[in-house]
């Protein structure tokens, strides 16, 4: 598909330091979720920005099905961002399936992120025999098979009214930020996210993390950043932060930014 | 008419007189098909067509067609990407600000979007002989030019200037007299200067206001936001009001509201409707003022600080002021005390056509009584947060007023709620054109029982029976027949549907309907129907432009709290039922979360919006993303479509990704694509 990754993901590189500091935005949010979190470091670092191809401000003609089956795909178009800006280090602070981006990029160019910072992480959000993911699998297909079964309507943006008020909470929360994308979009993202499973592969991650964690994060159970902590390959932290929900950078920016100097700064 | 065989043929008639037919013609879309019958048509039309509003995207600007040459109105401000630098985006601005100058040589009122400074210093030498204009902007301004260089560079080149609009033009209040002061002989020449301050809650001081009036004493309008607490650095009070007098004494038209008023912030309905400070205003002074000022027209004193027992400086308005047409008075008491049904205070304006009376304490249905019989040319008349009329009063009010009253406005008044309110419409029902009624259900006599959204209408409705005006155990149902607007504010959470049981279901005439929403949904659980009951306005058979403002609720975009509702929750509530009405027309401001000052819309709004099968224009007044824009194409007839985030602050660029000019680009293209076929 011939066209320009930096233009087509709204890459956008704002602020001035000697340092990269590269913010990725997680599932229904785009870029200016970060709008509170960005004039606290932009005097101090070069700032990068982008949307997720999945995101609902990036032309959807750009989705391509058959590429983005995985996460891996994204993990390539961030690796190609940094590589097209010339970016060969920098700090990575993720929130949600960013963070899960991160790691997988971490892995494979071990070179490349001198700090991961995961908020809001999970390396699988399905529930295992001995692993508690916050969501079971009968609650995530009730809701996929309410969006399947009548896909119509679905697409035409009739999401049933059940979703977003009567679902158990975790899925509530999740599925807030779902329908910012578009219902097609939104549906494969979220299935292809549930069937993501990265608990094998925390081990290879090398690079020192930092995870941060809400208080009462409904779609990721605390014991999930104490998963992460003794999982994760590199040396690993966990902040938790004194607020509430999914999404501290909207809610609590000042709280986490403070969380965020301190992580970058060792 | 007999058949006299004659020859004649329309184009006999000499060019000159057709022209003057041509010109007579104003609708637009009238104008556009008239240009389609034939050369010498096109040629009459365009060289009539006085008025002219660009639409089309920035980036196409070059071309511009220039058979509009007469045009002498020109509206600049909503040309796409909406708020956009004019000149900006292109490589040579100084040629385009030609193309522009060649393109519409005989402008002399213009309109436009200032984004960046440099707009007004390209576009000001274009037009010398400019004589109107009126500037826009709800960005924020540059917080490091100097005061007033914007003003500057349209002063400096558009001397002739007479009439200048900055109402929606944020910038500071230290700006306009800086620039006013260094330009006296083109101060001394501007005859209307508005500077209402809707994008903030400031208004001008004291000094300001007269430093500027100082330099127009030619002023003949003057609309001005101001502060009137005392409390304040720089308020407005007895000495400013005889100053201004003095200083424009030919004003006709002068409005002077408060800064707080134009704030949305509602009034608490228990108290007893006094503010805790007064304003700093005399009767004495008032006099004065009005003795100065004898070629008043159009008087606003929106005050928002008590002026209390103001009836002497009323009585004297009638003989200082012989031409006043048009009064508005917002937190007056005394106005009128209607003793002995004497008329009294205000009662004595006689050549009253406009009243409109906001927040008076005292004001009582004798007051009214009075009013009614001193003021027999009232066609308009307004009254907010009056909390001592009832519904009686108000429907003797417009008996007495039967004759010319065709727009009334009731709003906030404890005593009257809608179906009260329709019922003292009763002796203008079929006379009225606008109204304006708040939806409140609940009976009157029972205010303390207060529910919140309910679920059986008729229920409410049937209780209200035994508490009519005049012991009228029927509704007024009737029909409206040339009632052609009707505007409607309802608190959020309650419901539309018991409109069409309170009297108001036969509207033939109903043309365009604003609805206005407002209160935080941050508390509420959920919206506890489906709906708000839009669908029930099918049943206005000439319905087809809507305002739907639910820019007033406040509520959780993204980040509501573990069982709290999001306003994607809150968008299904308000809009559904819209596909039901034939809309021509919408403008929808979407609901708001302040914190994040995001006001956009969610999946439910894109969803339903494309429903709507006749909708030809849609303006949102607030953001959306691109997919959500890319449902509405689904409509057929749809033509026209804009996002406009007329608020302030509007977002900018880098912060909110949903306007990026790529984004807009994208969709004003597939929306303009030759593969729709939009009907005429």
């Amino acid at each position: 598909m011939g066209y320009n990754l930096l233009e087509a993901l709204n890459v956008r590189v704002i602020g001035s330091g000697d340092r990269y500091l590269l913010l990725a935005h997680g599932l229904g949010t785009d870029q200016s979720v970060w709008q509170r979190i960005l004039p606290l470091f932009t005097p101090s670092y070069r700032i990068i920005l982008y949307d997720l191809a999945c995101a609902g401000s990036v032309d959807p003609d750009y989705f391509d099905f058959s590429r983005y089956t995985s996460l891996h795909s994204y993990v390539d178009d961030l690796l190609n961002i940094l590589k097209a800006l010339g970016v060969d280090r920098c700090a990575y602070v993720g929130h949600s399936v960013s963070a899960m981006i991160g790691i997988l990029a971490s892995i494979r160019r071990p070179q490349l992120f001198s700090k991961l910072i995961l908020i809001g992480a999970s390396p699988r959000f399905l529930n295992d025999e001995d692993y508690h993911g916050g969501f079971e699998l009968g609650e995530i297909e009730k809701v996929f098979s309410a969006m399947e079964s009548n896909y119509e309507a679905w697409v035409n943006g009739f999401a049933p009214l059940a979703v977003g008020a009567d679902v158990p909470t975790a899925v509530r929360e999740f599925s807030r930020t779902l329908f910012n994308m578009r219902p097609d979009i939104s549906l494969f993202v979220s299935r292809t996210v549930f069937n993501s499973d990265l608990r094998g592969v925390l081990g290879l991650v090398r690079v020192p993390c930092c995870v941060i964690q809400t208080a009462r994060d409904v779609s990721v159970p605390a014991s999930v950043a104490e998963y992460l902590r003794t999982h994760l390959g590199g040396r690993t932290t966990v902040e938790m932060l004194r607020t509430e929900g999914h999404l501290p950078h909207l809610t609590a920016p000042a709280l986490l930014a403070q969380v965020l100097r301190r992580a970058l700064a060792r | 008419m007999a058949g006299t065989s004659s020859n004649v043929h329309f184009h006999d008639i000499p060019d000159v007189v057709l022209a003057t037919i041509f010109s007579l013609v104003t609708d637009t879309r009238t104008r556009n098909a008239m240009s389609l019958v034939c050369p010498k048509w096109h040629l009459l039309e365009r060289s009539t067509r006085k008025s002219l509003t660009l639409r089309g995207n920035l980036r196409d600007l070059f071309l511009i067609p220039t058979c509009f040459r007469a045009v002498t109105d020109l509206d600049l401000s909503l040309l796409s990407p909406w708020g956009h630098p004019l000149l900006d985006s292109s490589p040579n601005p100084l040629l385009l600000a030609q193309l522009l100058r060649h393109a519409f040589p005989s402008v002399v009122s213009l309109i436009v979007y200032i984004r960046n400074p440099s707009t007004l210093h390209l576009l000001a030498p274009l037009w010398p002989g400019l004589r109107n204009i009126k500037l826009i902007r709800w960005h924020q301004r540059f917080p490091t030019l100097p005061l007033g260089t914007e003003f500057i560079a349209l002063f400096e080149h558009c001397r002739m200037l007479s009439s200048l609009d900055i109402s929606q033009f944020h910038c500071w209040t230290e700006d306009l007299p800086q620039a006013i002061e260094a330009y006296p002989m083109f101060a001394a020449s501007l005859s209307q200067l508005n500077i209402l301050k809707h994008s903030s809650a400031e208004g001008f001081k004291s000094h300001e206001l007269l430093a500027i009036t100082a330099s127009c004493p030619n002023l003949h309008e003057l609309l001005a936001t101001c502060m009137f607490d005392h409390r304040f650095v720089g308020f407005v009070g007895d000495q400013t009001l005889l100053a201004l007098a003095s200083n424009c004494p030919c004003l006709s038209l002068l409005h002077l509201v408060d800064a707080t008023s134009l704030s949305n912030v509602l009034r608490d309905p228990d108290d007893e409707g006094y503010t805790s400070e007064d304003a700093s205003i005399t009767n004495a002074i008032l006099g004065d003022v009005f003795a100065g000022l004898p070629l008043l027209e159009v008087l606003v004193l929106d005050v928002c600080h008590n002026v209390r027992d103001a009836w002497p400086a009323l009585e004297l308005l009638n003989s200082r002021c012989p031409r006043l047409k048009s009064l508005k008075l917002g937190q007056f008491h005394g106005i009128c005390r209607g003793i002995d049904s004497r008329p009294d205070g205000i009662a004595l304006c006689q050549g009253l056509e406009s009243l409109s009376i906001k927040n008076s304490a005292d004001l009582t249905d004798t007051s009214l009584e009075a009013i009614s019989l001193g003021c027999p040319r009232l066609s308009k008349f307004e009254v907010l947060g009056c909390k001592k009329i009832t519904a009686k009063g108000v429907c003797k009010f417009t008996h007495v007023l039967r004759k010319t009253l065709v727009d009334v406005k009731i709003s906030f008044c404890k005593n009257l709620n809608a179906v009260s309110s329709l019922q003292a419409m009763e002796p203008i029902r079929d006379r009225i054109e606008r109204l304006h009624i708040d939806c409140v259900w609940d009976s009157v006599d029972n205010s303390a029982n207060q529910t919140g959204s309910s679920t059986e209408g008729t229920r409410l409705i049937k209780k209200n029976k035994s508490h009519d005006v005049g012991n009228d155990n029927s509704f007024s149902s009737g029909t409206w027949s040339k009632l052609h607007h009707l505007s409607l504010w309802i608190a959020v959470g309650e419901l539309l549907t018991p409109l069409s049981m309170a009297g108001l279901d036969d509207c033939p005439s109903l043309e365009e309907i604003e609805i206005k929403i407002e209160g935080d949904c941050r508390d509420q659980r959920r919206p506890c129907m489906a709906s708000l009951g839009l669908r029930y306005l099918a049943g206005y058979p000439s319905l087809s432009r809507m305002l739907l403002d639910c820019s007033g609720v406040i509520g959780y975009a993204l980040t509501a709290p573990p069982g709290y509702t999001d306003l994607s929750l809150w968008e299904r509530f308000f809009l559904n039922g819209i596909e039901n009405l034939n809309l021509n027309e919408l403008n929808y401001w979407p609901a708001q979360d302040m914190d994040v000052n995001q006001r956009s819309l969610f999946l439910p709004a894109a969803a339903l919006l494309a429903q709507c099968g006749s909708l030809r224009k849609l303006f949102i007044h607030g953001t959306a993303n691109e997919h959500f824009m890319m449902f509405l194409l689904r409509i057929p007839t749809l033509r026209d479509v804009q996002l406009r985030e007329d608020y302030y602050p509007a977002p900018e660029n880098d912060t909110s990704t949903e306007m990026r000019v790529e984004s807009c680009r994208r969709f004003e293209d597939a929306l303009n694509s030759i593969n729709r076929h939009i009907p005429d």
